[in-house]
């Protein structure tokens, strides 16, 4: 009887411990990226489709106007397309802003976005569910999550997960570098 | 044993998870109840709104430094008897996020209070009225920002009649509809 309680004790303790740690990083890499088609910002009827981007790696960044951490990461994020845009990265911004296109677009514009910037709806809050924003969903090349972070984290943490997703090697310890963005 | 074992740790996952997740959706500001007032036809009575944000959090002040910010903003919805006088928030703190050391925020965090005046005009009608206010805020913590949310208030208004206690309506309130 007495070993159950501790038994119990420590599930307890670990499961804490898990749903905690989980809510700001994930990993995924099992899991196919949800699909969706979106309307791309500044370009007349056109749309894109994530699952069009099949070989590609790609960083689904999701972000609004009126997020200060989002317009944080917003340089690193042109500067990393630059970097791994030639070995197969693409990066697109979803704006799930309430904003018109308009302001939405001056804004892309003023923080110099070399990526497509698409417009984000409730529909995506279902398929990637989170309270807050950044949220960055890291797409291998085959479609699959390799990590989901919310909240603001250091570029290099975003470089490792680019890395991941690319297949250029694992994140190390992703955790380490939450702490040091904080 | 072995299996009962098992039901209460798939029990405690459930639990655990839904309690991180009511975690993560509850409200980031709370508001103090508003006592119901009393006001005389002609006259005003004092408001206050006291607010509080959750620790580890932060939310724009009224007059945000950035203007894609959301700045806090407190509407009302009021029967035409009744008239808000101009709302004085307090002035935001000026902060500097550990992310971006270079810019200064100007947010409001634990206890913030917002004072207004409730008025009434000469041709109000004595009587009970309810006055729906509502706070409109964004709210961020150190590392992420959270979608805009609306706190809804209500509070009990009686217009009596008799002497003047306070100051008259002035002519220039604001309309005695939606109000920030």
């Amino acid at each position: 009887m007495k070993n159950s309680i501790i038994f119990i004790l420590l599930v307890v303790a670990a499961t804490f411990g898990l749903v905690f740690s989980a809510k700001h990083m994930s990993k995924g890499g099992t899991a196919a990226a949800p699909d969706f088609t979106l309307k791309v910002l500044g370009e007349k009827d056109k749309t894109l489709q994530l699952s069009s981007l099949k070989g590609k790696a790609v960083l689904v960044n999701f972000w609004a106007t009126w997020c200060e951490p989002c317009k944080v990461e917003m340089p690193w994020l042109v500067e990393l397309q630059r970097k791994y845009g030639p070995q197969g990265l693409q990066i697109l911004g979803v704006a799930q802003d309430d904003s018109d296109e308009e302001t939405i677009l001056a804004f892309s514009h003023k923080m110099g976005l070399n990526y497509p910037i698409l417009q984000g709806n409730n529909h995506m809050n279902d398929l990637y569910p989170s309270q807050g924003l950044p949220l960055s969903v890291y797409v291998d090349r085959n479609g699959k999550v390799v990590q989901r972070v919310v909240g603001l984290v250091s570029e290099s943490v975003m470089e490792d997960a680019i890395k991941q997703a690319l297949g250029q090697g694992s994140s190390s310890d992703s955790t380490k570098s939450t702490a040091s963005a904080k | 044993m072995k299996t009962n074992l098992l039901a209460l740790f798939g029990v405690m996952l459930v639990l655990l998870a839904g309690v991180a997740r009511a975690q993560e959706q509850t409200d980031k500001v709370t508001a103090d109840p508003i006592d119901d007032q009393k006001v005389r036809l002609g006259g005003s009575v004092p408001l206050q709104f006291n607010f509080h944000v959750k620790q580890g959090f932060h939310i724009n002040s009224n007059q945000p430094t950035e203007p894609e910010l959301i700045p806090t903003r407190l509407t009302f919805s009021l029967p035409e008897d009744l008239v808000i006088g101009k709302l004085k928030y307090p002035p935001g703190s000026m902060i500097s996020l550990a992310f971006d050391p270079k810019t200064k925020l100007s947010v409001y965090s634990g206890d913030v209070v917002v004072h207004a005046a409730l008025l009434t005009q000469s041709k109000s009608a004595t009587g009970n009225y309810t006055v729906h206010a509502e706070l409109k805020y964004q709210a961020c913590d150190d590392s992420a920002c959270y979608p805009p949310k609306r706190l809804p208030m209500a509070f009990n208004v009686k217009i009596v009649s008799g002497a003047r206690s306070g100051p008259k309506a002035r002519p220039n309130a604001q309309s005695p509809h939606i109000h920030n």
